[in-house]
């Protein structure tokens, strides 16, 4: 996690020109499920990986520090032990990508992690999350807070306002801000896509995410009544690809929201492998969003290596 | 801890995340075939037939190569003994009541069910197709045709008034989607009340499975029945006396040499020809989901040809790239494995394909090929080629599966000469996110289905079929049941083949006719010349034949046509076709209607002209009466035609369009030669084709008299009328290749002529095989059957969503 995408000059003429279809991409998603199953060995191997791709969530107004601490330490020991020696893979120091809390308890995730000898980042979700209806100065003040507190990634939300209204270059303008407050750490662009109207405005807010600089571009705070759906998630590929092969940058994809299942886990994979390629699937440049994902792909590996279904008290809560 | 399940792999594919395999059980198919000592003959009235002394030939898996049964080959006595039995069914089966055999079709759908992965694996297992889509598309599709025909069947008494089954059916069915194929005939022939024989090419084994799985159903053993064997054997089955229709559908010239093998047999042939699909990309389009489009096209398995891809050159270079970035990520492999895309189709799939890239390569095309494909032999990679020169053989020749042909265009208006330059007219699909550019193309393309931004959707209930050299038989829909109907009273259809007769000299040559003095007689001199482009012109052969009335006087003299005056007519029918095609249903009625007052203007002369044909004065009256009535008939007609259709899984509408055939070639029977001539003229126009008529060859001056009315109301070039020698001009019309359908009311030697040269361009030719027809009466001068064969249909499929 070292360079920072450095966006690029606004060129609305990226996003003037575009056109998404959407029954037609809804039949891509409805394909997409179906055509790459993943079994047995398979399936365990691409399950562990996509353990590194969480960023393990909690978003809760009764979010304290001992269920922080909880968080952590799920974070460093997501499965268990005995179940990784079963797949010789309790060496490869299988952690989840990072820990995402609101701003205020970023101190707690810090010394939480610090204290069970983790090293993976806490990222702080800001500006006004999740509805974004706060002044802009709040909200930069927000994100400096949440660096200052030691939060190496923010996940910040985009203002809806300004894409319902096509109003581009003000929000190119507003990411441009929030990249400069994040200062050293990494920025992940919610666009919260239920709310945007189109599968157009999703291709054009990440385009216009991309260029002022994200490093992320993200589906949902998992607040909006629609979250992270496959048709969404092609669009936003897409445009991560177009702006790849335009620029030449990597930009990372994280859905988040309504994600629980060990069975999607595998379809987001392979959703990303089909469209952007094996180069994406890496906690860089790929996360998933999650609170209660990880039990389940939990539960499936112990299924995997013992042929039995788990008990729910199997298995440490986090 | 139980002892560890876990293989030593997991490691390995953490850093690589490959994809590994996921192959489909495919253990019952194999105890299907233990169940018959993998031995597979025929399935016929009920029970296996498998007779001795007939050669077998192996059914392999076209991966492996391992042989998974013998499949023996029927001889000309088991295709007897198949029409026999399904002769027997028709007898009980055809006289159900609809409510019936809607409950027989619905109990083979929940056979279907029950039975779905044995149908999956097994078809999967022996053609090398992807089983996913076998399992998710095709075995889904069956159930929902027989649910869709059940209904269908339940309401026939009432919707299909007028109409009786046919009979016994013939299908003759491709080695590749045999099963999907025999589905969308068995269907609708069933509900309405025929019965099928299906000759199925050699290591075939699913349809067997579904015959079986259909006769185990109990009280109706003979519905179905299956035979494998050689193509060969399509005469034969079309010849056996009761097999009243051949649906055939495979390649294209295997459908000519049948259409030419059957002239003159009982047996009404209709085709389904070529396998190639147009997908036309806008630069108005989604590119990255038209890709998709592509794929689903020809490199999912899906689909069972080629694909011709036109892309607008202003994104040519972004749809090339996305395009070729897809492809890397194709997968091809044993169909059985369900993350595969694609699978094999056997060596003759295979060597078809390279045969095809390999010329064109030598052609001077661009060949990309790309994916994730097993080296071994079974296998073809996904294949593009592009900057192949337009006039190189392989532009012109039909693409093989899996390859896609794409080619730039300029302008929507390009786009649509180039798609329309084929002699194929199949499917295609049209990928434009502005609404008028995507209906103007939809409208034009000259095919059978046009998907608006989508590809390859498929439903029950709408008809799926084609234009031009891709045959002109229908199934799904309404227009699928047609197919397998004729009007209540139509006799039964027995051969009345000629052997006699030479097509190469049938026609060919005038009888020299001589004056035969002068015109006498009180009436006016009937009108002179040939009536081509809105006007009388002299003939080129520059001679006349005499007219005799019914009392052996001459009548008059008419212009002898010949070939040249039959193209000049064919030329400005042309001419007009694209005015009169654009026209308002409304402007067609009031034209009609027009005629219709003119004709009444016209009584006197035209009642005494037929007077002087024998017809007693107030008879000729009525018949003008008649005449004049058919044409405000079908004038009110035009105006209703087309519907939308519903269809289940589609937000939005499809549109069944129906669409002018072209240029109509109508040669009128002798008898009857005012009201014939204005029977058929009516519904030919009404449907907004242009027509050559070939009048009555023993009075044509009454074809004549309306012609002047015609000069002075309509457009020129709308309707043509030759005289001349009828068996001359008809082998000009039945050869000439821009004639797009041909009706034929005449000799049985003249209609066999015409069956078999209508193999040239596959021009849909109906024909009166030498029987009489009651002009007269409703049901066979103006029935719906005349309004059915004057126009084709078209579905147009138009998603909606945002």
């Amino acid at each position: 996690m070292s360079t920072h995408n450095q966006g690029t000059e606004l060129d609305l003429s990226w996003i003037s020109k575009i056109q998404v279809n959407h029954p037609a991409v809804l039949r891509r998603a409805e394909q997409i499920q179906a055509r790459r199953p993943v079994k047995k060995e398979w399936q365990a191997a691409w399950l562990l990986k996509a353990v590194t791709f969480i960023d393990l969530t909690t978003l809760s107004g009764d979010d304290t520090s001992s269920n922080i601490q909880r968080l952590c330490y799920k974070a460093k020991y997501p499965i268990r032990e005995d179940l990784l020696k079963a797949l010789n893979m309790h060496d490869k120091g299988i952690t989840t990508a990072a820990v995402c809390v609101y701003p205020a308890r970023v101190c707690d995730a810090v010394k939480a992690l610090k204290a069970v000898g983790c090293n993976i980042p806490v990222a702080s979700v800001a500006t006004g999350f999740p509805a974004g209806q706060t002044h802009l100065k709040t909200r930069l003040e927000e994100i400096r807070l949440a660096v200052e507190d030691g939060a190496t990634e923010i996940d910040i939300v985009i203002n809806r306002t300004l894409v319902l209204t096509g109003q581009w270059e003000a929000l190119y303008g507003e990411i441009r801000q929030f990249r400069k407050a994040c200062g050293e750490a990494h920025l992940k662009t919610i666009l919260a896509t239920g709310e945007l109207g189109s599968l157009t405005n999703v291709y054009k807010a990440s385009m216009i995410a991309m260029m002022a600089g994200s490093d992320f571009i993200k589906t949902s705070t998992g607040k909006e009544t629609v979250n992270a759906t496959f048709p969404v998630a092609i669009v936003m590929l897409r445009a991560i690809r177009d702006f790849f092969w335009k620029t030449g940058n990597k930009i990372g994809f994280k859905p988040a929201g309504g994600i629980r299942s060990a069975k999607d886990s595998l379809a987001w994979l392979s959703l990303v492998k089909e469209e952007l390629g094996d180069e994406w699937l890496k906690p860089e440049l790929f996360r998933i969003g999650a609170s209660t994902l990880l039990s389940d792909i939990e539960r499936q590996i112990y299924h995997h290596v013992t042929g039995r279904y788990a008990a729910y008290h199997d298995l440490p809560m986090s | 801890m139980a002892a560890t399940r876990v293989g030593p792999r997991a490691r390995e594919i953490f850093t690589t995340l490959e994809y590994g395999p996921a192959p489909e059980s495919h253990a019952c198919a194999l105890a299907w075939l233990d169940t018959q000592d993998r031995l597979l003959g025929h399935y016929v009235n009920g029970k296996w037939s498998k007779p001795e002394h007939r050669n077998s030939v192996p059914c392999q898996d076209p991966i492996t190569g391992e042989n998974l049964a013998s499949c023996l080959q029927a001889q000309a006595e088991d295709v007897a003994a198949a029409v026999e039995a399904a002769r027997t069914a028709f007898e009980s089966w055809s006289r159900l009541p609809g409510a019936v055999r809607a409950q027989h079709l619905s109990r083979l759908a929940k056979v279907i069910q029950k039975h779905q992965r044995l149908l999956w694996t097994l078809e999967s297992l022996v053609t090398g197709r992807a089983v996913r889509e076998v399992r998710d598309g095709d075995v889904q599709l069956a159930q929902q045709l027989l649910h869709y025909h059940a209904v269908q069947a339940y309401t026939q008494e009432e919707a299909l008034a007028g109409w009786e089954p046919m009979g016994v059916i013939g299908l003759i069915l491709p080695s590749t989607f045999s099963f999907l194929e025999m589905m969308w005939r068995i269907c609708p022939a069933l509900a309405v009340g025929c019965t099928v024989v299906a000759l199925v090419p050699p290591a075939s084994p699913t349809p067997l499975l579904l015959a079986q799985l259909a006769g185990e159903l109990g009280p109706f053993p003979g519905i179905v029945n299956v035979i494998s064997g050689p193509a060969s054997l399509g005469p034969v089955l079309a010849s056996q006396p009761g097999v009243q229709k051949v649906a055939f559908c495979g390649a294209l010239e295997e459908g000519r040499a049948l259409r030419r093998a059957l002239a003159g047999e009982g047996a009404e042939l209709g085709l389904v020809l070529g396998a190639e699909a147009l997908l036309l990309l806008s630069d108005a389009a989604d590119v990255d989901s038209a890709v998709e489009g592509v794929v689903d096209a020809a490199w999912s398995d899906r689909s069972p040809g080629g694909l011709r891809l036109l892309v607008q050159e202003s994104v040519w270079e972004e749809a090339m790239r996305r395009l070729q970035a897809r492809m890397e990520r194709l997968r091809s492999g044993r169909g059985l494995d369900g993350a595969v895309d694609m699978g094999a189709r056997g060596t003759a799939a295979r060597e078809l394909a390279q045969r095809y890239v390999r010329e064109a390569q030598s052609q001077g095309a661009q060949v990309f090929q790309a994916g994730d494909v097993p080296l071994d032999s079974p296998f073809y990679p996904p294949t593009l080629v592009s900057d192949l020169p337009p006039a190189s053989p392989c532009a012109q020749a039909e693409v093989p599966w899996p390859v896609v042909v794409a080619s730039p265009f300029r302008t929507a208006k390009e786009a649509l000469a180039l798609a329309n330059g084929t002699p194929r007219g199949g499917s295609a699909s049209v990928w434009s996110e502005r609404l008028g550019q995507a209906l103007e193309l939809g409208y034009g393309l000259r095919a059978g289905t046009v998907w608006i931004n989508s590809h390859g959707l498929r439903d029950p209930a709408v008809p799926t079929g084609g234009c031009k050299e891709s045959g002109s038989s229908w199934h799904g829909g309404p227009d699928g049941l047609y197919e397998y109907l004729r009007p209540s009273g139509t006799p039964t259809r027995l051969s009345y083949l000629s052997k006699d007769l030479n097509y190469d000299t049938f026609g060919l040559a005038v009888p020299s006719t001589l004056p035969a003095g002068p015109e006498t007689g009180p009436t006016p001199a009937p009108p002179y010349g040939l009536f081509v482009g809105g006007r009388f012109q002299a003939p080129g052969a520059r001679s006349s034949r005499p007219i005799q009335d019914a009392v052996g006087n001459l009548h008059g003299y008419v212009a002898e046509g010949g070939a040249k005056d039959i193209r000049g007519a064919v030329e400005a029918a042309h001419q007009a076709a694209s005015g009169w095609a654009g026209q308002s249903p409304a402007a067609r009625t009031a034209l009609l209607w027009a005629l219709a007052a003119a004709l009444e203007r016209r009584e006197s002369a035209l009642a005494s002209r037929l007077e002087r044909q024998g017809v007693e004065l107030k008879a000729a009256k009525a018949e003008v009466e008649l005449s004049v009535r058919r044409l405000r008939a079908w004038g009110a007609q035009a105006q209703a035609q087309g519907q939308t259709l519903q269809v289940a899984g589609l937000r939005g509408p499809v549109l069944r369009l129906r669409e002018p055939l072209g240029v109509l070639a109508i040669v009128c029977p002798d008898e009857r030669p005012l009201l014939a001539f204005v029977s058929l003229l009516a519904p030919a126009l009404a449907h907004g084709n242009t027509v050559v008529m070939v009048p009555s060859g023993a009075c044509p001056l009454l074809a004549l008299e309306v012609c002047q009315d015609m000069a002075t109301l309509f457009p020129a070039g709308l309707v043509n009328v030759v005289t001349g020698d009828r068996d001359h001009l008809t082998r000009c019309l039945a050869l000439h290749q821009d004639v797009q359908a041909l009706w034929y009311f005449g000799s049985a030697q003249g209609s066999q002529f015409v069956e078999w040269a209508s193999a040239g361009n596959l021009k849909p030719v109906w024909v009166s095989r030498g029987l009489p027809r009651a002009w007269e009466q409703e049901a066979e001068g103006a029935g719906p059957e005349l309004g059915l064969r004057a126009a084709r249909t078209k579905a147009l499929w138009l998603p909606m969503g945002d």
